[in-house]
């Protein structure tokens, strides 16, 4: 008998917990009992109640989950939505783990996280999912933390859990456990192929610079001239852009800075500034030392790497047609494409898989490393294909 | 676009991820190597071993220790085969970086080793600055604190009171208490139960402060018995609800070397006022704690100018005292120890007295605190022993008073001086009294203070001939083995049993059991303080030996024992 694997997703847009959760699980309809479920949640629901009725109705279940900037459901991008991620299948094995990090950072907790791979029935190919508080410290301390444990063998894949831009706090769920400043981690192993798509868009839009004062996520100096008047002098925004905090984290949105690597160039998000030391927060990690990059990316080239990146993940299935698809799209992105024209990413995906079931959600950093020891990615939509 | 050397980004990159002033950066620093060769395996090999190893499983570094001594172009491992760059670190250690895919070019390999030398640096130098900070560290804690308790020892004590004055020009609105807590008895803790179990005691207590204080207030020890609490409040009432809760607190019983104790602190509190020096903060609440000793210990009681001045009248007692010695205005006076079968006088007591030219006759307690505190004990010992000597010398010269006795008394500093014995000797052999005849009075807690030490000095005090009287004896704790160890002749009856004959049964028990101890130990007893015929009569239908009390005499100037006790018998002697 060959093993299967399934995913089924259900979602709902529903505002009570309860009503919301009953209908993404009528919207489920399993086969059997999933393996694995991944609730993708805005931060309005009752993630308490939502771990403890999946735990009533799937005693048997793995669960991780976290919220979101944004949901995606097969019917497209959504907000303020409960989704449901389920995977199962005889294929399929699943265990999860969790670590509670402090403000310090979150390497520690992803490796207590990544330990979950010690209890996993190993198949022919395995990766790790991750989901980080995208708010607590340096995130490319989460890959690290995670491939202390992961290595060489499994590829990690992931988000750091969003809070509608309110950049006050994150949560994420572990079985009946729900936690903040955490990660939680599910590592799967497949009897079939596993997929995994990166892609971007971003295009350096002039000369590398060096990165000459950095520490963690906080950029200091390019070419010793201060991070934030070389980034506004270049791309000259109107000047609220310069002084307004919510104007800029906007506007910053849609400039992210890339850091070049051997073959590739990395995104990295700019949440923010400091206006009196002049220096621009990002996400994750600018080494001191590495070269810099402004860059630039327009609808078309955001939109066509979604294409690129899907279609990445299911070319890695060898032939083997996807289950479905857990995406991790940057919340970036979606400032990008607009609200009227979000929609046009899941299509474009639906159009170049077919109609997979797939869900996902909109990140404060995206996680997929594949190749190196690195894997941190911003303004990314990273692609996990089921086989 | 880009222009600039892969190559040369990588190695900027790379060396600029050092930092000796974070040691846990070495761990990135071999993520960073990892990463921007796009490597997934980096690994430091010392001596053989991996200190350091990302991306690979336990089994596969197994199989990179395996390869150390071929170091191989390429390792087959379960996800494929990784192209290795081996970088040497010096003669014995290694950087290994693998790659799955594309094999290491030359520039790579080449800036791979020069990596490599630059983590080799930095591991020295993490090595020799975190040795040198964990030596200053452990310096500084050796200089500023406390080895037995770790508590901030006098010197940081001092530090911190200085900032808190220096701190009262910029905000008054606070006021700075020191609360100086001294250990009541101390000293008989650790003599009765051991100088362990005094450090357990030290311990207890630090503790107990610790735990009572607020986690801003310091805690600190001066010395010996003595901790410190400086605390910053806005009511002045707060420094005394502290003390009583301190004096509470270490009231509460505690096991120490296997026996439950309760003892008290008694504490002193001065305040810091602008201008102060720390050590007068100090000064003021060391006079304060005297002060709530005086008043019955297990007290508190904060500074007043006054007490300074109490200080101050002592200080000059002090100085006075010392002039005393010199000056011959310290005097044995004489009391007479009588048989008590028949009533026939025995010998004399010395108890000394000081004829102070302003303020007259002192008694002992005016003055022997100071003499103890400041050593001039000792020559009032000796003064008054020599005195005494030469009196009693010549009154043996008289007919039936050859075996006359003088007890003197021999203070515990004395006796643990090694240079008394040849005071003692020079004194015997200028006055030529019958050393036989000369009992040295010490009290049964000089008798077993540090036994170790005085052992050499009684043991020189019998050779001289001379015998021991235990003074106050039943209110210690003597043991019986150095009753027969040394050349114990006496026990006195301490007077708080004698007074208390005929009125205290358990008086009566303990002076009896006293009496069938000496006879056992074929000691000699004297009973101290008989005050009436009733307590003399009680003695001797005891069994005791002799008495000495006001019933038969106070004490008198040699002249006046002279007149009293001694002309008489150069008519009829009553002494066999």
């Amino acid at each position: 008998m060959v093993a299967e694997s399934w995913v089924q997703v259900g979602a709902s847009s529903l505002n009570d917990t309860g009503q919301a959760l009953e209908q993404a699980l009528q919207a489920l309809q399993c086969p059997q009992d999933p393996k694995l479920i991944v609730a993708l949640l805005a931060p309005n629901f009752d993630l308490a109640a939502i771990a403890e009725q999946l735990h009533g109705t799937f005693p048997h279940t793995q669960v991780i989950g976290c919220t979101t900037s944004g949901e995606i459901t097969p019917g497209g991008a959504v907000a303020n939505s409960l989704v449901l991620w389920a995977l199962g299948g005889s294929a399929i094995e699943v265990s999860t783990g969790s670590g509670q990090g402090d403000a310090h950072g979150l390497r520690q907790a992803a490796t207590e996280a990544a330990h979950c791979l010690d209890h996993l029935e190993q198949r022919a190919n395995t990766v790790l999912i991750v989901l980080s508080d995208g708010l607590c410290g340096d995130q490319m301390d989460v890959v690290r933390g995670a491939y202390d444990v992961a290595g060489i063998d499994v590829p990690l894949v992931g988000g750091c859990a969003g809070d509608y831009l309110a950049m006050s706090r994150t949560r994420q769920i572990h079985g009946r456990r729900v936690m903040t400043q955490a990660v939680v981690a599910a590592a799967v192993s497949s009897d079939r192929p596993l997929g995994i798509g990166v892609s971007h868009g971003w295009t350096p839009a002039g000369d590398p610079m060096l990165v000459t004062g950095s520490k963690g996520n906080i950029l200091s100096t390019l070419e010793d001239k201060p991070a934030l008047d070389v980034y506004l002098d270049f791309f000259n925004p109107e000047d609220i852009v310069r002084t307004d905090p919510t104007a800029f984290a906007n506007f910053a949105a849609t400039h992210p800075i890339g850091i070049r690597r051997r073959d590739k160039i990395e995104m990295r998000h700019v949440t923010g500034f400091n206006l009196d030391r002049r220096e621009l927060i990002l996400v994750a990690e600018v080494p001191q030392g590495a070269l810099a990059f402004l860059t630039e990316g327009n609808f078309d080239s955001v939109l066509n790497a979604a294409a690129q990146s899907c279609i990445s993940a299911v070319e890695a299935l060898n032939g083997f047609p996807p289950a479905g698809l857990l995406l991790f799209d940057c919340v970036s992105r979606r400032a990008v494409f607009t609200e009227e024209r979000v929609h046009e990413e899941t299509d474009l995906i639906t159009s170049s898989c077919g109609a997979v079931p797939m869900a996902g959600f909109y990140t404060y950093g995206e996680i997929a490393r594949t190749k190196g020891a690195g894997g941190f990615h911003n303004q990314t939509l990273v692609t996990l294909a089921i086989g | 676009m880009e222009t600039t050397s892969w190559s040369l980004h990588m190695l900027s990159e790379i060396l600029s991820a050092f930092s000796t002033e974070d040691p846990d950066n070495l761990r990135n620093v071999l993520n960073r190597v990892a990463e921007s060769v796009d490597a997934e395996v980096a690994a430091i090999i010392c001596n053989r071993s991996i200190d350091w190893c990302i991306g690979l499983s336990e089994d596969d570094q197994q199989l990179l220790l395996e390869e150390l001594n071929n170091q191989p172009s390429d390792i087959t491992i379960r996800s494929g085969i990784l192209r290795t760059c081996w970088a040497p670190m010096g003669p014995m250690d290694l950087l290994f970086v693998g790659r799955l895919g594309e094999r290491f070019d030359l520039e790579e390999r080449s800036l791979l080793r020069a990596m490599a030398r630059s983590i080799e640096l930095s591991i020295k130098m993490l090595r020799a600055v975190t040795s040198e900070r964990e030596a200053r560290k452990d310096a500084l804690l050796q200089a500023t604190h406390d080895a037995l308790t770790g508590l901030p020892n006098r010197r940081m004590v001092l530090d911190r009171l200085q900032a808190a004055v220096d701190h009262l020009s910029v905000d008054s609105s606070l006021l700075t208490a020191v609360l100086f807590i001294d250990i009541d008895r101390f000293k008989w803790i650790n003599d009765a139960y051991g100088h362990s179990a005094g450090d357990q005691l030290l311990i207890h207590v630090s503790r107990v402060l610790k735990h009572v204080v607020r986690h801003d207030d310091l805690v600190g020890r001066l010395s010996g018995d003595e901790f410190i609490v400086i605390i910053r409040t806005s009511h002045r009432d707060d420094a005394g609800q502290l003390a009583s809760r301190i004096i509470a607190e270490i009231r509460q019983p505690v096991n120490v070397a296997g026996s439950e104790l309760s003892h008290t602190v008694s504490i002193g509190i001065s305040f810091a006022h602008l201008g102060d020096s720390p050590s007068t903060l100090l000064e003021n609440a060391d006079m304060a704690m005297y002060q709530a000793k005086a008043l019955g210990r297990g007290r508190h009681s904060t500074f007043h100018s006054t007490m300074r001045l109490q200080a101050q009248q002592r200080i000059s007692l002090e100085e006075a005292l010392g002039n005393a010695v010199q000056n011959g205005e310290i005097k044995p006076f004489l009391q007479p120890i009588f048989r008590l079968d028949d009533k026939t006088l025995t010998g004399f007591e010395a108890l000394v007295r000081w004829q102070h030219p302003q303020l007259g006759l002192l008694m002992p307690a005016a003055f022997l605190e100071q003499a103890e505190d400041s050593g001039l004990i000792q020559e009032i010992d000796m003064c008054v022993f020599a005195s005494a000597c030469a009196v009693i010398a010549s009154w043996q010269q008289i007919h039936g008073l050859g075996n006359l006795r003088l007890s003197s008394n021999l203070s515990a500093r004395s006796l643990a001086d090694p240079r008394v014995k040849v005071h003692i000797k020079e004194i015997l052999e200028s006055t030529a009294i019958n050393p036989a005849s000369v009992y040295l009075e010490i009290t049964e807690t000089t008798f077993v203070d540090d036994i170790e030490s005085t052992t050499a000095t009684i043991n020189a005090l019998r050779d001289l001939g001379l015998r021991l009287a235990i003074d106050d004896f039943g209110t210690g704790y003597s043991s019986l083995l150095y009753l027969k160890r040394f050349p114990v002749g006496v026990l006195k009856i301490d007077r708080s049993f004698v007074s208390g004959l005929g009125k205290n049964p358990e008086d009566e028990v303990i002076a009896t059991t006293i009496l069938t101890l000496a006879k056992a130990l074929e000691l000699e007893v004297v009973a101290e303080g008989v005050e009436n015929e009733a307590q003399m009569k009680r003695m001797r239908e005891l069994g005791c030996d002799y008495g000495q009390g006001y019933w038969f005499g106070h004490p008198i100037t040699i002249e006046a024992t002279d007149v009293a006790f001694i002309e008489p018998l150069r008519q009829a002697p009553l002494i066999p």
